[in-house]
């Protein structure tokens, strides 16, 4: 069950040199298999928080994007939008995006449509509500 | 050796199949609390197979995967009244020794598996025309 090479190399540099805020551990029984911690961007409401995740790399990856999840709740209109997959990509660029994501929230490319919708109408409350999010369910 | 598929992304396939609802047909399958995290209760209802006594009969079922599965199987109750040999006439619980899917659990089978294998036991010739009890009523 020899793991591909571009696997190994991903982790590596996933250990050796760390993305600022976010870490990526590989499962000791399934190196596929990675928990995640990403801390929320400063100057954006999920800032102080940690978000938990877990990331899958399927059998066909990099053909395939990674599978990943927010184990954290989090209040957030587009998360786990995974668009425009490409191999050129990376674990360490869709963590990258994803913590991007959550200083940039985008109410008009919506996946939790009703936190879109609030966010469009009551900007301000819908940023109050991630703050208490963050608060009860990502404060460590 | 392919990847193995950790449980929480096994459930979610499971989930996303049902949700389609591109399962069996006489059978599906859905989250009890699209709020829990850890995806481990589920509902499912089985339409009772034509020709036999179920025959228009729907049946639900509670589903539970504990953190081992898919390396185990599910635990799995009827909560409509069912005679079945395979279900435990007091509690509704599935005998896993009685099923063969849950007795010769292997770990790519999934939840829709067993679904599937209680209807077959229903249109069983030795089960189809058990008496059971009257329609709608629970453990």
């Amino acid at each position: 069950m020899a793991l591909p090479k571009r696997i190994i190399k991903e982790t590596e540099r996933l250990v050796a040199e760390p993305v600022p805020g976010i870490q990526a551990v590989p499962h000791e029984d399934n190196l596929r298999y990675f928990d995640v911690a990403i801390h929320g961007p400063t100057q954006s409401p999920y800032e102080g928080g940690v978000f938990k995740l877990e990331l899958f790399l399927p059998e066909d990856y990099p053909m395939t994007p990674p599978k990943i999840r927010f184990l954290t709740k989090i209040y957030h209109p587009n998360i786990d939008r995974l668009a425009n997959w490409s191999p050129a990509l990376q674990i360490r660029t869709i963590l990258l995006s994803i913590q991007a994501l959550l200083g940039a929230p985008n109410p008009d490319d919506p996946l939790a449509n009703d936190v879109a919708q609030r966010w469009k109408e009551d900007e301000p409350g819908a940023i109050a509500t991630a703050r208490e999010w963050t608060k009860t369910h990502a404060t460590p | 050796m392919s990847s193995k598929v950790p449980r929480n992304f096994r459930l979610l396939e499971e989930l996303e199949k049902g949700e389609k609802g591109q399962g069996a047909e006489a059978c599906s399958l859905g989250l009890d609390d699209g709020d829990d995290i850890m995806m481990s209760n589920w509902n499912g209802t089985i339409l009772g197979p034509p020709h036999s006594v179920h025959e228009n009969r729907i049946y639900s079922v509670k589903l539970h995967c504990d953190e081992n599965y898919p390396d185990v199987p599910p635990s799995v109750q009827f909560i409509s009244r069912v005679n079945l040999p395979c279900v435990d006439q007091n509690t509704g619980q599935v005998i896993p020794t009685q099923l063969t899917c849950l007795a010769q659990w292997k770990r790519d089978y999934t939840m829709e598996h067993v679904l599937v294998e209680l209807r077959r036991s229903m249109a069983h010739p030795s089960n189809r025309k058990l008496p059971q009890a009257p329609e709608g009523s629970t453990y």
